[in-house]
């Protein structure tokens, strides 16, 4: 139900880490999503290309992997 | 792999596509939840410095959690003791009650969100004349799913499943029962009007969250109240010495 929200923090992490790098776009985003973190991975990805629209991720690739516990993490990501 | 940009494709191609052959992996290994996470011990430890006991109490729309609120205020019969933030969707029907009860509220209205996080709740605080208060109880939404990510400043936490839920709700919701510090199966008097099967939704909880405690009460009868408090006072962090 949240996952708007959710992919705004998404969306601040990669941005930091970005900028961080020096890059100019983000292509790719690898999430750990974890069986009790209360997420939903169809919503998530769902929410993800119209809460990235005019950002630096905008037409970056979601990819969700299942993880254990309460987990949602950025795990890597892709920058040109 | 193409020797040229190391893309990955295995036949010779143009090399218009700048984007593949610069890309670069970047290891971020970084929580979304974490400015929450942050939010919520910041919290938790200044509550715990003013010696404030923090109850958090989650559970879906009905499970009784104003109802218990409203009992166990009755039954501390501590003037002044207790501090209430209440989070609902819309209203403050529920805020009414807990005031007609005697304790301060401050009411979160959510409105489309589906739970509370650390930095409503230490805003919602700020409108709360803490002096004298000893603990808080923090009233989420009535939601078995969201609350469950978020943590709100409690130093524990208390899920409530009322017996006209049903006993299957730890297994469908297992999520929530990770994080409880208590299960309370609330509604007791109902009982032999439902099919709930308290011994079997204890052992869900329990495959969830080994180990965890479980109670069942009655806000309306009283029954199982004196154990509640009881475990209240048990867990309670030392009171503030000096």
């Amino acid at each position: 139900m949240h996952e708007a929200k959710l992919c705004l923090a998404l969306l601040r992490v990669a941005e930091a880490h970005r900028v961080r790098a020096g890059a100019r776009r983000v292509t790719s985003l690898r999430l750990e999503v974890g069986a009790f973190s209360g997420v939903s991975p169809d919503a998530l990805a769902r929410a993800f290309p119209i809460c990235a629209a005019g950002t630096a991720a905008d037409g970056a690739t979601l990819r969700l992997d299942a993880a254990p516990g309460r987990e949602l993490r950025l795990a890597d990501m892709e920058v040109i | 792999m193409c020797g040229t940009c190391g893309c990955g494709e295995s036949a010779s191609h143009g090399h218009g596509h700048a984007h593949e052959s610069e890309a670069r992996r970047i290891a971020v290994e970084e929580s979304l939840l974490a400015d929450n996470d942050r939010d919520a011990a910041r919290l938790a430890a200044s509550l715990r410095a003013r010696g404030i006991d923090a109850i958090g109490l989650v559970g879906g729309p009905g499970a009784g959690k104003t109802t218990l609120l409203e009992a166990t205020l009755g039954r501390l019969c501590e003037p002044g003791a207790d501090a209430v933030v209440e989070g609902d969707c819309a209203g403050d029907l529920d805020a009414r009650r807990i005031e007609a009860a005697g304790a301060r509220v401050a009411q979160i209205e959510t409105g489309s969100l589906c739970h509370l996080d650390a930095h409503l709740v230490g805003h919602a605080i700020e409108t709360l004349d803490l002096e004298g208060v000893r603990r808080l109880w923090i009233e989420n939404v009535g939601n078995l799913v969201c609350p469950a990510a978020f943590a709100c400043g409690e130093a524990r936490r208390v899920v409530l499943i009322s017996v006209a839920e049903g006993d299957d709700k730890p297994e469908k919701y297992p999520a929530i029962l990770a994080g409880a510090d208590l299960l309370l199966i609330t509604k007791s008097d109902l009982l032999p009007h439902v099919d709930f099967d308290v011994a079997g939704c204890t052992d869900r909880a329990r495959r969830v969250a080994p180990g965890l405690p479980v109670l069942v009460l009655s806000a309306r009868t009283g029954e199982g109240l004196g154990e509640w408090l009881a475990w209240m006072r048990e867990t309670a962090p030392p009171a503030r010495v000096g």
